[in-house]
């Protein structure tokens, strides 16, 4: 039997011979650096962060806060789970998860790490909640009480995600639930744009009330705190493999500036777990919009999701209407995004492309028909629903809706084109310092083609009534601009979606 | 017509400093099979490459069909390759890859065969699995049924008998060996010269193809 070593003298060693390879004073530089970078980035923005948090005047109705804190519950629970909660670094992970070391211990600074992240992004929550909801002024035990309750309630969160973490049996339950909070808490957001609910009452519950519940809440989160200590070492490690992997692809992802990392695992995992059975590509079709269509049939919860967030935009009904033009357009483009995995897949190696000898420009004309079906059925579900709504003058808007599908369909082609991050662009300098182009162009690829929609752009910014003129040119700049992408972007006699 | 299906004359692939081939001449006659052999890093890959224009010579001329190699839409209907490692698209099984490349081709799939040539790549019970769930064997068996499913005038593979169990060896050689008796033409790279007269393909040596 193999003797057990202190873990925290592992980790020790490993940090002391890590340091020796730095430079002296290296640590406390990176630590300057950070400060300075929190105070001047503070600096600049804390007016903007103090309409976020806490503005002068309470804004939202007491429906707003309530779904606010149902959306942030369910989100965060979302979140935790997605990233473990419980991770090591890949290092760790393949260097002390199979070594002879006490697994609790081992596992201790992440549940810590994790616990005092969630806790803080509750605080950040309910502080954020209060400041848009409470009637001024809020009494300094209140408003001390509320962050608090909220992190505690991010400490509860935490730890339902670490049981769930451990437990294939209820997690999913758990996990629907959690969506299903999420969606209700954008549903009640909506309800309030369209409703004007009622502001908040300017009466607070007594003192002792919400004394009360905190405490309680408080005994409860430790208990299960120390439970979830005592349980640690039984997590399953292929979980905690798994959380670190996210925890590398989201940093490699962070430190090469490379979204399609993160894009990629998500897609990857999704499918990973899915039990498919070989269906019949429908023969009348194209093969490749029969494969698209066989892709939306398989993902019907995006596609729920996708009818859910055609709401989304009346969230932003008094911006002003370039911004909710912008919005829309947008939205599109994520519908039309459902089945545009292929199309990165290809841009990547067209080693299947080749399989298939089609030509580059027949691949893509086929790969936009679903994607600009999605896009269409969306932009005219979101603008049948804004002007329902009143938030539209009148005007055939389900039709400029219709005739929109090319833009979201090209926006989100051309998104899945884009590959990886060109780093070689040389950055730009600016007073501000410089900024790193490649980046900055792969983030606008996609969004820049929604330019397409500016006729609607001008629509929704004039405000006027929509005319079927107004929608003709739409169609028009629309069907052109479609065609231009094609013919200026792929090539009769190429099977490879990008030039060599 | 009288041109050959490969025609390689003069040609010459470095990395850097190194030179990998050197003045290689290799004709393949229409509807004739051969296989190359040499030990690693002489270069047979590097020439499949060449050949199939997915990597750019230094110098020397390829003709396929009496044509440069190229990436059109007719080159990748007459040829069939498994060069490049594969991709595969993502939510689609293995039986579904099948049917979209034979869909691609104009097949249908109820007489393309498709479940025969899963069966016989000893896929069959995979068939709902999506390819990178599959093994290393498994996915080299797919790409290789893929190929030989859709209709094609020339294969060039590179080392088919890679990761394949013996059974799996020899169920390739005796397929490829049929697609040569229905007047294909084949040009693998090999280790095995087993595989190779199995599959009924003349070897030739990298190092002969290399000028005197």
């Amino acid at each position: 039997m193999t003797e057990r070593t202190d873990v925290g003298a592992v980790r020790r060693w490993v940090r002391r011979t890590r340091s020796a390879h730095r430079e002296r004073g290296e640590t406390l530089g990176n630590f300057y650096f950070a400060v300075l970078f929190v105070l001047i980035v503070g600096g600049m923005l804390h007016r903007q962060l103090a309409v976020v948090f806490w503005p002068d005047a309470p804004n939202a109705s007491v429906l707003a806060a309530y779904s606010l804190a149902t959306a942030i519950t369910g989100g965060l629970y979302l979140m935790l789970r997605r990233l473990g909660p419980l991770a090591l670094s890949r290092p760790a992970a393949s260097w002390l998860l199979t070594a002879p070391v006490s697994r609790r211990r081992l596992l201790l600074p992440s549940l810590w790490l994790a616990t005092a992240a969630a806790a803080a992004a509750g605080a950040l929550g309910a502080f954020a909640i209060a400041g848009h909801a409470a009637a001024r002024p809020v009494p300094a035990e209140v408003g001390a009480l509320l962050p608090a309750g909220g992190a505690l309630l991010g400490g509860a969160l935490m730890l339902t995600a670490l049981g769930a973490q451990g437990e294939r049996r209820w997690s999913s339950w758990a996990d629907d639930a959690a969506y299903v909070l999420l969606a209700a808490g954008l549903a009640g957001l909506v309800a309030d744009s369209a409703l004007a609910a009622p502001r908040a009452p300017a009466g607070w519950p007594a003192t002792s009330v919400v004394a009360g519940a905190a405490v309680a809440l408080t005994v409860v989160v430790l208990a299960f705190f120390l439970l979830a200590v005592r349980g640690l070492a039984r997590t399953p490690n292929d979980r905690i493999l798994e959380a670190s992997r996210t925890a590398g692809t989201l940093a490699d992802s962070a430190f090469g500036v490379e979204p399609s990392f993160v894009t990629e695992m998500v897609e990857r995992r999704y499918w990973a777990r899915r039990r498919l059975r070989s269906a019949r590509l429908p023969a009348r079709l194209p093969v490749l919009v029969a494969q698209d269509l066989l892709m939306v049939r398989r993902r019907p919860r995006r596609l729920v999701w996708l009818a859910g967030g055609a709401a989304l935009p009346s969230l932003l009904a008094h911006a002003p209407g370039w911004v909710l033009a912008v919005a829309v357009l947008v939205g599109g483009m994520v519908a039309g995004g459902v089945t545009t995995a292929s199309v990165r897949t290809d841009a990547g190696n067209p080693w299947m492309l080749r399989m298939l000898g089609l030509s580059s420009r027949t691949a893509i004309l086929h790969r936009l028909v679903v994607p600009g079906v999605l896009a269409a059925l969306w932009y005219a579900a979101a603008l049948i629903l804004l002007a329902a709504l009143g938030d539209l003058p009148s005007g055939p808007w389900w039709a400029l809706g219709l005739v929109l599908g090319p833009v979201g369909a090209v926006a989100a082609v051309r998104k899945a084109r884009t590959g990886f991050v060109d780093n070689s662009l040389l950055p730009l300098d600016t007073p501000m310092g410089s900024i790193a182009t490649g980046p900055l162009l792969a983030a606008f690829a996609g969004v820049d083609v929604l330019i397409l929609g500016l006729p609607t752009i001008v629509q929704l910014a004039q405000g006027g009534a929509l005319s079927w003129t107004g929608v003709l040119v739409q169609a028009g700049v629309a069907g052109f601009g479609a065609r231009a992408y094609l013919s200026g972007t792929t090539a009769t006699d190429r099977v490879e979606l990008s030039d060599r | 017509m009288d041109h050959s299906a490969i025609e390689v004359r003069g040609l010459s692939v470095s990395y850097g400093s190194t030179p990998v081939l050197v003045d290689v001449d290799l004709t393949v006659p229409t509807g004739a099979g051969v296989c190359i052999t040499g030990e690693n890093g002489i270069g047979k890959s590097t020439l499949l490459r060449c050949i199939t224009s997915l990597q750019r010579p230094d110098g020397g001329e390829i003709e396929v069909f009496g044509g440069p190699p190229g990436s059109t839409p007719e080159f990748w209907r007459a040829v069939a390759t498994t060069v490049e490692p594969p991709t595969w698209y993502p939510g689609l099984t293995a039986r579904e890859h099948a049917e979209l490349v034979c869909r691609a081709h104009g097949l249908d799939p109820q007489d393309a065969g498709i479940d025969e040539a899963l069966d016989r790549f000893g896929l069959a019970s995979h068939a709902d699995a999506i390819p990178p769930s599959l093994s290393s064997g498994q996915k080299q068996r797919l790409t290789l049924a893929l190929a030989l499913l859709r209709p094609s005038r020339l294969l060039i593979l590179d080392e088919p008998e890679q990761r394949l169990d013996p059974e799996g060896r020899a169920s390739v050689a005796a397929m490829l060996a049929a697609y040569l008796e229905d007047g294909g033409t084949v040009l693998i790279a090999s280790h095995d010269d087993g595989f190779a007269a199995a599959a009924g393909t003349s070897v030739v040596g990298m190092a002969d193809l290399h000028a005197p």
